[in-house]
């Protein structure tokens, strides 16, 4: 195999590295997992999976889960060439007659002994769910729908094959979105796949974008849009101390192009553009001592938020230098809230109970000092560019009001730009439609929603996917003018 | 060179987008004379229900500026994809952004991707799939009807993408794509009538490294014969997709309040009176749906072709004898 894997991998890129990011699939089933020398996968509950076999070998492989003898639950993996034909076990079952059958509750006639020996006789997945289908009464009585839940229940259970995949945002988001939709916002994919149209987003020119949560799924989504070795810059503006950056983090995105990526908290922005630096200074020393209004209303929100976010599959060190600025800021002045430092507590208890595979974010100190400046010359940066030009396009995914949102940075943008808002819910956006028309320099809005349909398609069964999902969020699109 | 990149102010040989309202936008060449109907050289002067524009006056002004028509006025705007779409001269159907848009997410293009598509059509995909790809990406576009092509090729001059798409005409189910695409493409994409016909001169394209192959078709009796296909020549992971944007109305709607409580007492005609003018309507600010509006456009089918390495070979030769 090594050989036909020397002959088609064009590059490096296409060999699984550690400290990259990586999709794992099971079936169905996908996982984000950052490689690492002595990494551990979590499988559900109670399946851990050895991971170094992966470190060097081509993105495509498959692997075989090997259970680890003496060590109930793990296993550690080998590289394989087999690939089972998974496609057509619904096909091939669920079409014969079921007249002669009834239910008597006892559906299955296999008993755990004889399934455990079918396993032992190293029979395939696939084998096994089989067995399991023909001996079961009351399989072929259920509904498509219930069938189809059976074999991907049965599935997950008896299928032992990993595929090691490229992150992409494709790939990211049905993780995300078929597991933690609420993570993301429910954002569904012909939506940002929207978003990225109108919002114009490309290699070239200052993108624009104000977004709080989706665990940076947007930014993460126009990074890859301006794409590596290009002149476009992303400013990512967020309200609180740390804009999240899971999605970033997952697309091992190279530096190059990073670095024209500028998350910056969207009040400092703000403040600093229209006041000047030294009301910025002035209200880090000022903060400390009276609680500025604004700010501290953002502190608690980012702590509440990863109050919600427990299970934050990826804390970056970024995160963490952003927090401990915070707290420095805190340290230094003569007032340290007893509330800020439990929040941090607890934020640092939450990070060393991650689950394993993620390795969780060193704690490292970084130079205090070295932190705020970097902060401070971020934001400068982002201000800087947006007087040197205007914003090709705006992009706003909030969870907030959209309105002031809007009215507040539009007039950073171009004129004859575009802009595009996405939100869960269509009031708000009616709201901002009509103030954003009575204002009369945007034109061409547009709100709309999305229907999105998946079909089955197999000879002589094709149909729409019996489940669907209904949470199509709204867009508001237009355009600014003089 | 409209489409290349952004301007401020509006030059001769710009394309623009006249803007009337969101139903009446025209996109309109900057330039002295055009040649009418009979192919006579005229003057090239447009005319709105709000009266006529001399186009070559729009020089020198602002993209984003209003400009006034003798009965009226209109805002002029430099041209995206989107806009684009929504007004090109159409020589075919054409894909609206909606579908476009879904179509890029899947076939999960970005700068520096190499692309076919085919047939290029009136050009609205081709247009956004450029922005996508450019400046490293290329774009080789196919059609086998001659004029179509050579319409799409000024256009492309004209908008300064030239340099990002190469336009071949050719019928593709016969010819393929040629030696020199051979292993060279990370996606395909086909909206053509028989797509099925094209999935193995799509397989040789595509780069050995794998990539994807994504078509559009209005039948499903397409999807169904094109993804027996694509099973066979390797594909995996097969979806198919039909997405359908609802554009919604924002209004204000007057609601008459009926003030049904006042009946269970006895009121003089004065209490009446009050009540009367206390609240008769509300006004509420909410969405009206269009009663008709498109119910299908075509079904999207993506699919994943594994690297060589990891294609599943024993199906292939199955699916080449029972295809005979
Ligand atoms: C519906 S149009 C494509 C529209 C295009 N996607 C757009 O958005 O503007 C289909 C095009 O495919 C071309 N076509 C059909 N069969 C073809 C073939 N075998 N080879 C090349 N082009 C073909 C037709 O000439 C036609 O222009």
């Amino acid at each position: 195999m090594n050989a036909v894997v020397e002959d088609t991998c064009e590059s490096v890129e296409d060999v699984i590295t550690v400290g990259t990011h990586v999709i794992v699939k099971k079936q169905d089933f996908s996982k984000i997992y950052k490689v690492s020398e002595n990494g551990i996968l979590m499988l559900g509950k109670n399946q851990r999976v050895e991971m170094q076999e992966i470190i060097g070998k081509p993105f495509w492989s498959t692997f075989e889960m090997v259970p680890l003898s003496g060590n109930k639950g793990t296993f550690t993996l080998t590289l394989t060439d087999e690939i089972e034909p998974w496609n057509d076990l619904k096909g091939e079952l669920s079409g014969c007659d079921n007249r002669s059958i009834t239910d008597d509750g006892t559906s299955q006639r296999l008993s755990k002994e004889e399934i455990l020996q079918l396993q032992e006789a190293g029979k395939t997945g696939k084998e096994i769910i089989s067995s399991l289908i023909e001996n079961s009464k009351s399989f072929s009585a259920k509904t498509e729908y219930s069938q189809e839940k059976y074999i991907k229940k049965k599935k997950n259970k008896y299928f032992k094959f990993l595929t090691i995949h490229k992150t992409s945002i494709l790939l990211l988001h049905e993780v995300y979105f078929k597991r933690k939709h609420e993570k993301i916002g429910g954002l569904r994919m012909d939506a940002l796949a929207q978003m990225l149209s109108y919002s114009d987003v490309q290699s070239d020119g200052l993108h624009l974008l104000y977004s709080n949560g989706f665990q940076g799924l947007p930014a993460a989504a126009m990074i890859n849009r301006i794409g590596t070795n290009t002149s476009g810059y992303l400013i990512n503006l967020h309200p609180g101390n740390m804009p999240q950056t899971t999605f970033i983090e997952a697309m091992n995105f190279p530096q190059e192009l990073r670095d024209r990526h500028l998350a910056v908290n969207i009040y400092s922005f703000l403040r600093l553009h229209y006041q000047g630096e030294s009301s910025i200074i002035d209200n880090i020393s000022k903060k400390v001592v009276i609680k500025d209004t604004e700010e501290s209303h953002d502190t608690e929100k980012s702590s509440e938020e990863s109050e919600g976010e427990t299970m934050n599959d990826e804390v970056s060190e970024t995160d963490m230098e952003v927090s401990e600025l915070e707290t420095e800021i805190k340290e230094n002045g003569t007032l340290l809230t007893s509330d800020t430092g439990e929040d941090n507590s607890t934020l640092k208890r939450k990070l060393e109970s991650e689950e394993p595979e993620i390795e969780a974010a060193k704690l490292k100190k970084p130079k205090k000092s070295a932190n705020k400046l970097k902060w401070l010359l971020e934001t400068k940066r982002a201000v800087d560019l947006l007087s040197s030009m205007k914003a090709r396009g705006l992009t706003i995914v909030a969870k907030e009001h959209p309105l002031q949102i809007a009215k507040a940075l539009l007039p950073f943008l171009g004129i004859s730009r575009p802009f595009v808002i996405f939100h869960a819910h269509r009031e708000p956006l009616q709201e901002t439609y009509m103030e954003l028309k009575q204002k009369r320099n945007v034109i061409n809005m547009k709100l709309f929603t999305n229907f999105l349909r998946s079909y089955q398609v197999l000879p002589n069964r094709t149909h729409p996917d019996i489940l669907t999902n209904d949470t199509s969020g709204y867009i508001l699109t237009g355009y600014l003018v003089e | 060179m409209s489409f290349k990149k952004i301007k401020e102010v509006i030059e001769d040989g710009d394309i623009v987008i006249l803007y009337l309202n969101p139903n009446n936008m025209h996109p309109l060449e900057v330039k002295e004379k055009i040649s009418n109907k009979k192919g006579k050289i005229i003057d090239n002067v447009f005319n709105t229900a709000y009266g006529a524009l001399r186009v070559v006056s729009l020089i020198g002004q602002k993209y984003g500026s209003k400009v006034e028509l003798t009965r009226g006025w209109a805002y002029v705007l430099q041209p995206t994809p989107e806009l684009w779409t929504l007004t090109l001269p159409h020589r075919t159907q054409i894909i609206y952004s909606p579908d476009i848009s879904f179509i890029i997410h899947l076939m999960e293009l970005r700068p520096g991707s190499i692309i076919i598509e085919t047939g290029t059509g009136s050009g609205s995909l081709s247009h956004a799939l450029i922005r996508t790809i450019r400046p490293s990406g290329h774009l080789y576009t196919f059609d086998f009807h001659e004029q179509r092509v050579s319409i799409a090729s000024t256009e492309f001059e004209k908008h300064g993408l030239s340099d990002f798409v190469t336009l071949k005409e050719k019928d593709v189910c016969l010819e393929g794509f040629g030696e020199e695409l051979k292993h060279k493409v990370d996606a395909v994409f086909l909206d053509l009538p028989h797509p099925w016909l094209a999935v193995e001169h799509a397989t040789v394209a595509l780069k050995k490294a794998g990539g994807k192959l994504c078509f559009f078709s209005p039948c499903i009796e397409q999807v169904q014969r094109t993804c027996t296909k694509l099973i066979c020549e390797g594909f995996i992971e097969l979806h198919t997709y039909e997405c359908l944007q609802r554009e919604m109305n924002v209004q204000y709607k007057l609601l008459p309040i009926l003030d049904l409580e006042c009946l269970k007492h006895k009121h003089t005609t004065e209490d009446i009176h009050k009540n009367r003018k206390e609240k008769q309507e509300e006004k509420l600010l909410t969405v009206t749906q269009s009663h008709s509006l498109p119910g299908h456009t075509g079904f999207i089918t993506i699919a994943v072709l594994p690297p060589t390495y990891a294609r599943k070979k024993e199906i292939h030769l199955q699916c080449r004898n029972s295809d005979k």
